[in-house]
């Protein structure tokens, strides 16, 4: 053989081999062998386990009712965890978070909210038992959904709900979906809304845009699909309804998914627009400012 | 007769994992990683040993396992292999320049999976060509281009041995 092909063959062979090499290859051969008869009957259990669970949800009014007609705390709109779905099969992992809002007067607004919320997390479960049959079926491996929620902005005027979920199948990939609640009037605040016309997608697109250069420059660490280094899906501007919030500092967040703009290692990317860029183009300042 | 041969690719699996590993290796890049393709490709294999037809092709069916979780692990990860494609046009200049050793790695670990899981087999996992087309579920012609056609891109200076191979 050639002496670059035995130069790269002996790269390869020196490969560092990590000790848990034999006990990941021990312990696959000894699961095989024992996984012929099990798995079919777990399976069974979960999925009763999970129908319980659903209906126990859906049937039980007291529940809701018991949840609504917590102690009023002032009389201020609340966020609590109304469940949570939970599996823990060892290589299969779930764990769902299902936010409930309390105290709202607009009972429609309350309802449709909560209603999204828990169907979301049922789809999200019940994708999950489906893949986790798949990959049994198939030999195995690794999944896993985490979701929940983070309260990113709760004042006087907005509540600002995250939900974030992360499926883990070899590598990670996480969503983050945001709803803005005016607390005073009781409206859902959508991002087309806060604006007089279209022009708010261009101003916040090129701003983000800015924030990115700007960013890249001043941290080489740091990557975005921007200007078409890359030349495909480098980022040309925000969807009309892109994900966002209204921080704390009445500050409007535009929020990426991971892998949206950036490599996977950048996570879930957030860019505050200063509120001078947009001002123009706003209905009023009540919640922008 | 399933038992027989679920004992044979238990021995096949304990005296080959340190190749095993080095291979899924190879296409991930980290230890964690190629330790997980290491695990599923066991249980896939054992769970499946009913499909294997004879002694004698353990190896190219159990590679076969091996290099199919390796790419489908890396196919999920698409994105970033999207942008490896496109580094690689830019580091394939078509002119005659001959590259450095130091970039050699470089460029193999750049080269496209088809082009690359053949040098790899038939080189530094000493697969023979026939063995390599079965792991593939390509003709054997067909492995015969693309071994001289990555070796060519390589820019590998291809012995009168390593030609009358690939002819």
């Amino acid at each position: 053989m050639n002496e670059q092909l035995e130069q790269l063959k002996s790269k390869y062979k020196n490969t560092p081999l990590p000790d848990e090499l034999d006990f990941v290859v021990k312990k696959a051969i000894k699961q095989s062998k024992k996984r012929h008869v099990g798995w079919m009957k777990n399976l069974v259990g979960v999925g009763a386990a999970a129908i319980i669970l659903v209906t126990g949800i859906n049937a039980s009014p007291a529940f809701a009712k018991a949840l609504s007609d917590v102690p009023l705390v002032g009389s201020l709109v609340k966020v609590l965890t109304f469940t949570e779905l939970k599996v823990d099969e060892g290589t299969a992992k779930a764990n769902i978070k299902v936010p409930a809002i309390t105290n709202m007067e607009n009972k429609t607004l309350e309802a449709a909210l909560n209603n999204k919320y828990l169907e979301e997390s049922k789809k999200l479960y019940s994708d999950f038992t489906a893949e986790m049959k798949e990959l049994k079926k198939n030999g195995g491996g690794h999944t896993g959904v985490d979701s929940g929620y983070e309260v990113k902005t709760d004042n006087d005027q907005i509540l600002a709900i995250g939900r974030y979920v992360v499926n883990t199948v070899g590598s990670s990939s996480t969503t983050f979906k945001y709803d803005t609640i005016d607390k005073k009037n009781q409206l859902l605040i959508t991002l087309p809304s806060l604006f007089k016309e279209n022009s708010y997608i261009r101003l916040i697109s090129e701003n983000i845009k800015e924030q990115m250069r700007h960013q890249m420059k001043a941290d080489p660490d740091k990557t975005y699909w921007v200007d078409d280094k890359v030349n495909f899906e480098s980022f040309e501007g925000i969807a009309k309804d892109q994900s966002f919030y209204i921080n704390n500092d009445g500050k409007l967040v535009i929020s990426f998914d991971k892998y949206e703009v950036a490599p996977g290692y950048m996570g879930v990317v957030e860019f505050i627009i200063p509120t001078h860029v947009i001002a123009d183009a706003l209905v009023s300042n009540v919640y922008i400012n | 007769m399933k038992k027989r041969f679920e004992k044979l690719l238990i021995d096949f699996i304990t005296e080959n994992k340190e190749n095993m590993y080095c291979l899924a290796f190879s296409y991930v890049k980290n230890a964690e990683n190629a330790l997980d393709i290491v695990q599923d490709t066991i249980q896939k294999a054992l769970s499946s040993s009913e499909t294997l037809k004879s002694e004698g092709s353990i190896k190219s069916w159990f590679y076969r396992i091996l290099v199919n979780t390796s790419i489908d692990f890396l196919r999920k990860q698409k994105r970033i292999q999207v942008v490896d494609d496109k580094t690689l046009e830019f580091h394939s200049p078509t002119g005659g320049d001959v590259y450095p050793d130091i970039d050699l790695e470089k460029a193999l670990e750049e080269l496209p999976h088809p082009y690359r899981t053949v040098i790899v087999l038939r080189y530094f996992e000493d697969l023979k060509i026939d063995e390599i087309a079965e792991v593939m579920n390509e003709n054997i012609s067909t492995v015969k281009t693309r071994l001289y056609q990555g070796l060519r891109k390589l820019r590998i200076k291809m012995s009168d041995e390593i030609l009358e191979e690939v002819k």
